[in-house]
């Protein structure tokens, strides 16, 4: 056998193709042929990488591209709809915000003080909800109106002590001419005392219809 | 096989859903046939698409009688892709050598593989595809059907429509070609690095 017949055997006899004959003759030409062997070893490497050889993963683009090229934006499933319209929810930022505003609810709900065990069929109904809120509205108001008014009663008496207490000092100052008379002070040298002591019991008595205002209140909220 | 034969029956049919099947079946195939011969990502998914879109308007002159629908498939790659080489062997013949580089480049590592295996992968599959740039396309796509695209020689033959003694011939001597092209860049990469490889 010649290298150009080997040459041309090299594949088939790398494979195991060759006939007893060729095979042989091949191997006899190889023993005395070191390009021939060189040239083998180069083939064998060339098959070794061959099948080393990885497949390269198109880009993960490539396959909706194509489809889109071809039949179009698909036309989706309904379940696809409903995963496309869910699958912004699947996100912790989310969870983290509805386990905040359910705290938020609860913490909200135990201020105010409302038991959720003691939640009624009836406090259920929206006429009932529209009821309480309307009642507690007018409450609201009517405390609101009183406290005005009540406010407005001891800022006047403030100001009715303010005065009084401001009359005196012109007595005060022409005092060191008058002798003062023995035996005390008298109704006539403070005329403004008795004002004082009116405006006082004025004052309490303002302090105590605020008061029973509140409790009236209170009552009426209990109510 | 026979699920890609119902599948192209349901795409006659107009079930998109089969053609997403069958181009998730087969897109990489092609895709690393076209990369095989132009060395080129970009350029390969170009043409992948290409091929694709040109399956999809023929799909109904497939023939059942001709062969499997993988073999029709690489056969009209192969037709596309020898058009192609045709079309810009102008543009090829200027083509900078940064160009080549880059394409090369471009092929991410697998991600289990130890960064020294990364390496040395990397460097045998840049000098496999060098070498299998600088065959004539002839060998290059007997070559690349046969070792890289795993086909059995009655399957080059049919994709390639030649008898199958030509294709035999045809790939003996593309791989002779490539180890002489091989054996050449790995002398002119220097001895360290050729004993690497060896390794």
């Amino acid at each position: 056998m010649t290298h150009l017949e080997l040459e041309n055997l090299a594949s088939d006899y790398l494979e195991g193709q060759l006939d007893a004959v060729q095979k042989a003759a091949a191997e006899a030409h190889l023993r005395d042929c070191g390009v021939c062997r060189d040239m083998l070893g180069d083939l064998r490497r060339v098959l070794e990488l061959c099948r080393a050889a990885e497949d390269i993963q198109p880009a993960p683009w490539l396959v909706p591209k194509i489809l889109r090229a071809t039949v179009g934006e698909r036309e989706l499933t309904l379940g696809e709809r409903v995963s496309a319209f869910f699958r912004p929810t699947a996100q912790p930022r989310l969870a983290y915000a509805v386990a905040m505003a359910i705290f938020s609810l609860s913490v909200i709900i135990n201020a105010a003080g409302l038991s959720l065990r003691n939640v009624t069929v009836a406090d259920l109904n929206p006429r009932n909800w529209f009821y309480q809120a309307n009642r507690s509205g007018h409450l609201l108001y009517a405390r609101a109106e009183k406290f005005y008014y009540d406010l407005r009663v001891v800022y006047e008496i403030e100001s009715r002590f303010r005065q009084l207490r401001s009359q005196p000092s012109e007595p005060q100052q022409e005092a060191p001419r008058q002798e003062p008379a023995p035996g005390g002070s008298t109704e006539r040298d403070h005329p403004a005392g008795t004002q004082l002591a009116s405006v006082e019991g004025l004052a309490s008595a303002a302090a105590g219809s605020f008061a029973a205002s509140k409790l009236a209140s209170q009552r009426s909220n209990t109510q | 096989m026979d699920s890609d034969l119902e599948l192209v029956r349901r795409c006659l049919k107009g079930d998109d859903s089969a053609w997403a099947i069958l181009l998730q079946t087969h897109t990489r195939k092609i895709y690393n046939l076209c990369y095989r011969f132009t060395g080129r990502t970009a350029e390969s998914e170009d043409l992948t698409q290409e091929v694709f879109i040109k399956i999809f308007q023929t799909l109904k002159t497939f023939d059942v009688g001709q062969g499997t629908f993988a073999t029709w498939l690489n056969r009209v790659a192969r037709n596309h892709l020898v058009d192609h080489y045709r079309r810009t062997k102008k543009d090829r013949l200027t083509a900078s050598l940064d160009d080549e580089e880059s394409g090369v480049l471009e092929e991410k590592p697998s991600a289990q593989a130890a960064p020294s295996v990364h390496v040395e992968t990397r460097e045998l599959k840049e000098l496999l595809q060098r070498g299998l740039d600088k065959l004539s396309p002839d060998l290059r796509e007997a070559v690349v059907l046969r070792d890289l695209q795993d086909l059995d020689y009655a399957e080059v033959a049919q994709v390639l429509g030649v008898p199958e003694g030509t294709v035999k011939s045809r790939i003996n001597r593309g791989r002779l070609e490539l180890a002489r092209v091989l054996k050449r860049m790995e002398q002119v990469r220097g001895p360290a690095k050729a004993a690497g490889s060896e390794a």
